[in-house]
């Protein structure tokens, strides 16, 4: 196991506001990392820190081997990054911003033309190239910056909610590039989303609210540890079953006639199913989601 | 650096509003002195022969020295949109030397703001000769040109560091907008500095871009002056040259080409510093 991110105390303030209290993680090479937080968690401030964009008022990192604050030329050499915004310039097309950009990374003339071809390739833009990027749609801007952040082929791709803003379709078609990155090339993949089913692809989370980490382990992990699977029963009498799971004390509310009781494990709503069989109408066992794990450990929703 | 220069270029010829904006004060100048303020000078004169060359190439002398701000201005907007666009974001994420990066910034507002100010010359020249004047003589295109290197060199400077200051598109609009109205005045282009009062004459003597001004007007009002000066004694040429901003006085000492040319690279050298500072400042 090789961690290409480190991070030991990290802190940034702003003025009063405790942006980034302190936090401690790794990122393993060739994974992909899912960060999530709700608005104003943090998670921006420590992506512009490790990304050499703010000075940490304290505490260490290291990204693709090299120490931020010391070595930011060779972090920045390194990592690629699609910004939440577009980063490049409207009226030039596509081709002319990645020269431009490209240009930044000390390449001779002919390995930057084979670096732009390569990541006109990867991020499928050939077809938009001598269009300027205003008349773009958004997934063929979005495509056109991931191709700007793979033109110096980056061990570490920073992704600030890649696909946010998108249609379905267009975000399926971002989706799948982002994974293919980590696959095929072995990328490492640093993403923050506020979609929970692309968080739920991630080998590893690390969730953050208020300036601290809250949690960190793969999504099975953060499952199992934060979030309750769920009994949904109707019952043909209802008091019958209120008196049942009274006798047995287990915890359970009633919405609209439904009863909801939860569970450890799914598994354990075998017995009671088998004890009330004939007092049920209905039944749902629903496992629990990465929302109810953010929801818990936040105290809100996703979108908030 | 020239790939950053060269793209802000690109950038700037490309959304015409720039260059639409960039000669904004040029032609409310040029409007203003075709419709009116032209036939007030004139009329003040009206006894000198040739007055209309004289003026319509004191008018253009003084526009030459006004691009070379506004132009410069508009090629730095550039740099304000990135900035409130956060594309700087990206270069900084990127291993990019700052100094190629702001370096980048001046040699595209110097370009820019040469180009313009040489498209404008020539214009400008046109304008004189239709209007039934001559055309200036080789050696005074090359004087003219060298000055108008001088000028963008020194307000550059002047609008880098104004513009380093501005973190905003609405402040930067702002700083435009007044720059765009008074720099008319500051250059002593709409009235003659001669015909100001004694306190607004020196905010006109001690603004570094009247001296571009008078640089520029020395060399083309010459040939003019030769024609309907013939016989006019040395103290009426001075008058008239201190009346018209051709050259200062400060108390009893009066400029020369060479404290002019002083004061502008002065100026240069100055506001490079002081822009240095606040860039350096920003970085941390």
């Amino acid at each position: 196991m090789n961690k290409i991110i480190e991070v030991n105390g990290l802190r940034k303030s702003f003025g009063e506001l405790e942006a980034v209290k302190g936090i401690d993680f790794y990122v393993e090479q060739g994974s992909m990392f899912a960060f999530l937080g709700p608005n104003g968690a943090g998670k921006s401030t420590t992506i512009d820190m490790l990304t050499t964009q703010l000075e940490p008022d304290g505490g260490e990192a290291s990204v693709g081997g090299y120490r931020l604050g010391k070595e930011d030329d060779g972090i920045r050499s390194s990592i690629g990054i699609v910004f939440q915004d577009s980063m490049l310039d409207r009226f030039l097309t596509v081709k002319e911003n990645l020269f431009v950009r490209g240009s930044f990374y000390k390449l001779t003339r002919k390995e930057l033309k084979a670096a732009v071809a390569r990541a006109v390739e990867v991020a499928d833009v050939s077809g938009f190239l001598d269009r300027p990027y205003g008349k773009l749609s958004g997934g063929q801007r979005r495509r056109a910056d991931i191709a700007r952040a793979l033109i110096h082929a980056p061990s570490v791709l920073f992704l600030d909610e890649p696909t946010t803003g998108l249609d379905p379709q267009t975000r399926k078609h971002v989706w799948t590039t982002i994974r293919q990155l980590q696959k095929e090339q072995g990328m490492t993949i640093f993403l923050t989303t506020h979609y929970m089913e692309e968080a739920a692809q991630a080998d590893y989370i690390t969730l953050m609210d208020h300036g601290q980490l809250l949690a960190k382990g793969t999504p099975s992990e953060l499952k199992d540890r934060y979030a309750t699977d769920l009994l949904k029963l109707i019952p043909t009498s209802p008091t019958e079953l209120a008196q049942y799971l009274n006798d047995r004390s287990l915890p359970h509310t009633v919405q609209g006639g439904i009863y909801l009781i939860p569970l450890k494990r799914t598994i354990d709503a075998l017995p009671l199913i088998e004890e009330c069989k004939g007092n049920i109408t209905g039944i749902e066992i629903v496992s629990g989601s990465l929302d109810d794990v953010f929801l818990n450990l936040t105290g809100t929703g996703m979108r908030a | 650096m020239n790939v950053i220069a060269a793209r802000n270029i690109k950038l700037f010829f490309r959304d015409r509003r720039n260059v639409v904006m960039s000669f904004m004060s040029v032609f409310i100048i040029f409007g203003l002195y075709i419709l009116f303020l032209g036939d007030t000078l004139k009329s003040g004169l009206s006894d000198m022969p040739g007055v209309g060359f004289i003026l319509d190439s004191w008018v253009m002398a003084g526009i030459l020295a006004v691009t070379s701000v506004t132009a410069t201005l508009g090629a730095l907007g550039i740099m304000v949109e990135d900035r409130t666009q956060n594309i700087l974001k990206d270069f900084k994420a990127a291993p990019i030397k700052r100094y190629d990066l702001v370096g980048g910034y001046l040699l595209s507002a110097f370009t820019i703001g040469l180009l313009l100010s040489l498209v404008t010359f020539v214009l400008a020249e046109i304008y004189i000769v239709l209007q039934g004047g001559e055309w200036l003589p080789f050696a005074a295109w090359i004087k003219v040109i060298g000055l108008i290197l001088l000028s963008v060199l020194s307000s550059s400077s002047i609008v880098f560091f104004i513009t380093s200051l501005l973190n905003s598109r609405n402040s930067f609009s702002t700083a435009g907008t007044i720059i765009g109205t008074l720099i008319g005045f500051l250059t002593g282009i709409y009235i003659p500095i001669g015909s100001l009062p004694e306190p607004v004459q020196w905010m006109i003597k001690l603004f570094p871009v009247s001296h571009a001004g008078a640089l520029i007007r020395s060399v083309m009002v010459e040939q003019p002056m030769q024609a309907s000066f013939t016989g006019a004694s040395t103290e009426m040429v001075q008058q008239f040259k201190l009346e018209m901003g051709v050259a200062f006085q400060y108390g009893s000492t009066i400029s020369s080409t060479a404290l002019s040319i002083g004061v502008l690279l002065g100026t240069t050298v100055l506001f490079y510093l002081l822009s240095i500072m606040v860039v350096s400042k920003k970085a941390r």
